[in-house]
């Protein structure tokens, strides 16, 4: 931190940009942060269009006619919505707050030079990184030996442990917490627990909101998770509820000729585009709410990280 | 770490010889036990069935003393699901299947995923389910005998839907009128040039008389069957005596007919007949949708059956005609449109049968299933017809998938005369090679291939987006080098041994 | 917890405060191991799928009987990766587009990091951040419909705007042509900000007294870029290049398959290993070819992760992965 303000402070300014020059960074900056967030605003006005204007000028910036059609449509599901609304927000709170203990715990644990197993621990997540049992083996497991079939635990646990995650985490206390500090808590007696959450923790808060921000993401964007565990309607996550709708599309596509007689009205019934596009609106709004308030800790978190003595 | 690594591998162990516990089917049942049967189903638009489940366990106990637990599969995620829970020997008792799914009927009979019901040793189907192919056509029980693991029989029970199969013109009636013509008037697909090039001049350039599925109209334009659902291999019948059809199997691509086809395509698709976005089948369906809605055509493609030209016509607010471009077929594709197999890690096979016995012949189980609650999901008016609540939006199962429809009280929306225009169009001609199904084992890396090679040509080949006189000549090159030879032969060879086994 | 104290034994070599601490060590480790042990190692034995034919036991159907009731069949389930005239175009376009993002990617993501931490106003800077990292958090479904919102050949921004100004419009999902850079703009546009995030973090580690050093010495701006950025950029730059390299042979399924609508016309561009095999498969589920497919990639990446760790570790042994 020290090194930060220095560097951005004062002496900095003395060799400062010249105007030109700085007129152009923030040009480039500037075109490239707006293209990143330009698509997003697209699609909400999309959602807000008329069908009949997307009929007569397409999708545009500027639509002819104004319309929360596919809105009250989202809504008319009522229930469906609201339940998918909150399985997407428990599942992501509930899944983030476990694995983001469990990766500190395990973490903590391969940071420790003087741990006689870390050589093991390390090598047991890294293979995993590398190989698989492949799906069917996995889901067979995860069903009929953990029980997670039609349940809010089949959409936490497969996704609870990254391998990676351990590897930044672990980069984060090695960077950021002395040696010496552990020494002397255990010289003061305290226990691996106690100096773990009691001293570490509260130094690796940037750490532990990265990670936190980066499980949390894995759980608001998870489907495919969802589609092999969940069956009743109760429990479906919003993100696959869009997918849902996406897999029904292409595979009527695909079939609609050989279901028969009712496909036409199949095909009728599936949404359209404007009503996906609010469904995505409905979908990456509460990631564009949360995501600046953590974003604060993440490049602070980041920045400590890498900080070196 | 050794130490640690040993035992890891005997938790391992321990618990994956939990993961293969036995499960032997008792021989007999007597009923005097309660049973779930969990049963997996395809294209259900069900949130809330507890209101159903609980009506059809009440039935259920008294009948065969069994509860139901159903898993609403939707479109497209039945596929996936499906596949993981027979491969991984999941515990349930019946599932959807049908000659194109990926649980495909005679592919997974043959790799033992499904009991098979006639086996002379226990026969099933003669103790627990005596009368149900007496309720059904003959030719679907015909249709459903299959080479299994268990030797040739029967693994699943058809459901009688639309037996036959019919594709057909969708006209929109009034437009055509307008244009001075007639429904007679609309006959050969290489004929429609003139009708649509007056359509276009009078309705401007952003109007697309063809509303078109490419993999449809090729069916249309070729009087040809489907073999694999990647339309690799079709089958040419007759349209006007379909039950005097060849025997042979071909490569669709390499066909001459399919040359002239995508030619004649491609003319309707530079003159402005048919929407760019046909070819982008994912992005398609919502324009077709809207484009039927809106009256925004002149000639569609369908798959037709009886009373859908009612019930278009009420939907659509204009009159549609539908005009069929041959007589109704049966072939495999669609007498095993829809069925239900019992599957081999079912602990009480006979129970299942029993339960699917009982689905196909008593009309208050079906139409419970099929309908919902009376009172709830529906009302029956004053001449005893089903009118659907608000409440049928929570649970809507895909009717004709379930079983024998038949069975069902008319619906207010229903033509009143639907059950003998049913029976008149399921009175239709078999191909000769009824019954037959690719085996896709001995070929399977060339379908592999083959599968993508036709997915990257015909979707733009069917609907003119690309030149034929360019692209088919690389296709076909590029199917060649793949091993199509091979796989047409393979095939024949199959249809042979078929038709000889057929002829013993 | 209140265990006796014992007096450390010198022949045993350990004291009880170690063995202590080694449990205490070993439980925090505990829920993770026991997570991976159950959740990727278990599963693990299905690996032998690959060279089985997988059928269904019918007596006793389980995983296990199934795998134990099958025929082995050698290597005949990778064959149908090889044995096909379009391997060459796929693998080519895996890993050319791996190849080719991690170096674009990389360049535009440092480039615009060195920009960043350049800025006299934070609070501009901060801002820019913020939006760059937005798209990260998106799946490819829903940058999909972003892409088609634009290229939709009945609706689409481009092609109304085509049409408008009296153009032949672009068959958009027809025309591979655009493809690659429709592909590449997609994937720069959705991780480049992420990467730069850590890069930039990286930079702002950077003692000052080195910048302060090297302006005394005379250096200008650029100078302090080339001499002092860059090089303290070098183990982040390494650790991702090696990371990358890894998963060299594996595509973004998403970002080749929803992205390009599943459209074939563009396959020449868009046929990627993981997109070829499952719609190789998608028809029959065929587990054994399926796993297979996933056990090459997965060893072929093993060897590029190993391969290129070990060059990292002989030319720059401090910023090797391990």
């Amino acid at each position: 931190m020290q090194h930060s303000i220095r560097r951005y402070g004062k002496n900095v300014k003395l060799s400062g940009l010249s105007f030109g020059a700085e007129a152009a960074f923030h040009l480039i900056l500037g075109l490239f942060s707006i293209a990143c967030v330009v698509p997003f605003i697209f699609v909400i006005i999309i959602s807000f269009s008329a069908e009949s204007s997307l009929r007569t000028v397409g999708f545009s910036f500027m639509p002819n006619l104004w319309s929360v059609e596919s809105y009250q449509y989202v809504f008319r599901w009522g229930d469906q919505l609201w339940r998918s609304y909150f399985n997407s927000f428990f599942i992501t709170a509930a899944g983030t707050v476990i694995s983001v203990l469990i990766c500190i715990l395990y973490s903590y644990s391969l940071f420790r030079r003087d741990f006689k197993l870390r050589k093991f621990f390390t090598f047991l997540s890294f293979i995993t990184m590398m190989f698989g049992g492949g799906l069917v083996p996995t889901y067979m497991v995860c069903k009929n030996i953990l029980g997670l079939n039609d349940n809010y635990a089949a959409m936490i646990v497969p996704l609870l442990v990254s391998p990676f995650l351990f590897i930044v985490m672990r980069t984060f206390f090695s960077s950021t917490v002395p040696e010496a500090l552990i020494e002397s808590a255990a010289i003061d007696g305290s226990g691996e627990y106690r100096t773990l959450f009691q001293i570490i923790v509260p130094i690796s808060k940037p750490g532990i909101a990265t990670v936190a921000l980066l499980n949390a993401l894995a759980y608001w964007n998870e489907w495919f998770i969802a589609m092999l565990y969940i069956r009743s309607a109760k429990y479906i996550p919003l993100q696959y509820l869009l997918m849902k709708m996406q897999n029904q599309v292409d595979f009527l596509a695909k079939n609609s000729a050989l279901i028969g007689a009712e496909a036409a009205n199949i095909v009728a019934s599936t949404p359209k585009e404007n009503l996906r596009m609010a469904l995505v609106v409905f979908i990456v709004a509460p990631i564009a709410c949360a995501y600046p308030f953590f974003q604060r800790y993440i490049v602070s978190g980041l920045t400590i990280g890498s900080v070196k003595g | 770490m050794k130490r640690g690594l040993a035992l890891t591998l005997a938790l391992a162990l321990l618990l994956v010889s939990g993961l293969g516990a036995a499960t032997f089917a008792v021989a007999e049942d007597d009923f005097s036990q309660e049973v779930t049967i969990k049963w997996m189903l395809e294209g259900s638009n069900v949130t809330d069935d507890t209101a159903v489940i609980e009506a059809v366990n009440a039935y259920l106990k008294e009948k065969i003393n069994a509860k139901l637990q159903v898993i609403w599969g939707t479109w497209g995620d039945f596929d996936q699901n499906v596949v993981n829970s027979i491969n991984g020997g999941d515990d349930i008792d019946i599932y959807f299947t049908c000659s194109w799914t990926s649980n495909e009927y005679s592919a997974y009979a043959n790799k033992g995923a499904y009991v098979r019901l006639d086996d002379p040793e226990n026969n099933l189907l003669e103790q627990y389910a005596p009368g149900l192919f007496d309720v059904l056509p003959a030719v679907l029980a015909d249709a459903a005998a299959v080479e299994g693991a268990d030797g040739v029989g029967v693994y699943g029970i058809p459901g009688y839907k639309e037996v036959a199969q019919e594709y057909t013109w969708d006209i929109n009636t009034p437009l055509l009128e307008e244009l001075g013509y007639t429904v007679d008037d609309i006959g050969s697909y290489y004929d429609l040039g003139p009708i649509l090039q007056k359509a276009k001049e009078l309705k401007g350039a952003d109007f697309y008389p063809l509303n078109i599925e490419g993999g449809v109209l090729v069916r249309i334009a070729l009087n040809a069957d489907v073999v694999d659902s990647n339309l690799v291999l079709v089958y040419p019948f007759d349209p006007e005596h379909p039950s005097q059809s060849g025997t042979e199997i071909k490569s669709l691509l390499e066909l001459p007919e399919f040359a002239e086809f995508a030619k004649k395509t491609r003319e309707y698709y530079l003159a402005g007949y048919i929407n760019p976005v046909m070819a982008t089948a994912d992005a398609a369906s919502s324009a077709r949708t809207d484009a039927q809605l809106t009256g925004q055509y002149l000639i569609g493609t369908q798959v037709y059956s009886p009373g859908y030209d009612a019930q278009a016509s009420q939907e659509r607010g204009f009159q549609v005609t539908f005009k069929p471009t041959h007589k109704p077929i049966i072939s495999t594709t669609s007498a095993r449109g829809a069925m239900m197999a019992i599957s081999t890690s079912s602990k009480n096979p006979e129970r299942a049968l029993a339960f699917l016995n009982l689905l196909n012949t008593d009309p208050t189980l079906f139409t419970l299933i099929a309908y919902g609650v009376e009172g709830v999901h529906y009302n029956l008016t004053d001449d005893g017809k089903v009118e659907f609540t608000d409440k049928r939006a929570d649970y809507q199962p895909w009717r004709n998938g379930l079983g024998n429809i038949t069975q069902l009280p008319l619906t207010v929306d229903d033509d009143p005369q639907i059950w003998e225009k049913f029976a008149e169009f399921n009175d239709a001609e078999g191909v000769p090679i009824l019954g037959f199904a690719l085996n896709q084992e001995p070929i399977q890396n060339e379908m592999a291939a083959l599968a993508n090679i036709s997915k990257e040509y015909l979707d733009g080949l069917c609907v003119g987006v690309v030149d034929p006189d360019v692209v088919l000549p690389e296709a076909i090159e590029k199917l060649k080098a793949n091993g199509i030879d091979k796989v047409v032969a393979e095939a024949n060879a199959q249809v042979q041994a078929f038709l000889d086994a057929k002829g013993e | 917890m209140t265990a006796p104290q014992q007096v450390s034994r010198p022949s045993a070599g350990i004291s009880s405060a170690q063995i202590k601490k080694l449990i205490a060590l070993t439980s925090m480790a505990l829920p993770g191991a026991i997570w991976l042990i159950l959740l990727r190692y278990l599963p693990m034995f299905g690996i032998v799928i690959a060279f089985k034919d997988y059928r269904i036991y019918t007596k006793a159907p389980s995983l296990i009987n199934n795998i134990l009731h099958s025929k082995w069949v050698g290597f005949k389930n990778f064959t149908f990766l090889f044995t096909t005239t379009d391997s060459l175009r796929m693998i080519r376009n895996t890993v050319g587009f791996n190849l080719l993002w991690i170096v674009l990617i990389m360049a535009f993501a440092v480039f615009l990091a060195i920009l960043l931490a350049e800025l006299p106003r934070k609070r501009i800077a901060k801002t820019y951040q913020t939006m760059m990292f937005f798209p990260y958090f998106l799946s490819w479904v829903v940058v999909s419909y972003f892409v088609f919102a634009f290229l939709s050949p009945d609706k689409g921004l481009i092609t109304v705007a085509q049409k408008n100004a009296g153009l032949m419009p672009t068959n958009w999902y027809n025309d591979p042509r655009p493809w690659p850079f429709i592909l590449t703009i997609a994937n720069l546009w959705k991780n480049t900000g992420y990467s730069s995030i850590l890069y930039l973090a990286t930079i702002t580690g950077i003692d000052a007294t080195q910048y302060e050093a090297s302006r005394i010495d005379g250096a200008n701006r650029w100078q302090q870029v080339r001499y002092v950025t860059l090089p303290h950029l070098r183990p982040m730059i390494m650790i991702l290049l090696i990371m990358n390299l890894g998963k060299i042979i594996n595509a973004d399924f998403g970002l080749f398959y929803s992205v390009p609508m599943n459209s074939g016309r563009l396959f020449s561009v868009t046929q990627v290993i993981d997109t070829y095999v499952y719609r190789a498969l998608i028809n029959t589920g065929n587990v054994g070819m399926s796993t297979a497919a996933g056990l090459f990639q997965n060893v072929v990446g093993f060897v590029f992760l190993m391969g290129s760790n070990a060059i990292v570790r002989k030319v720059d042994p401090e910023n090797s992965l391990f």
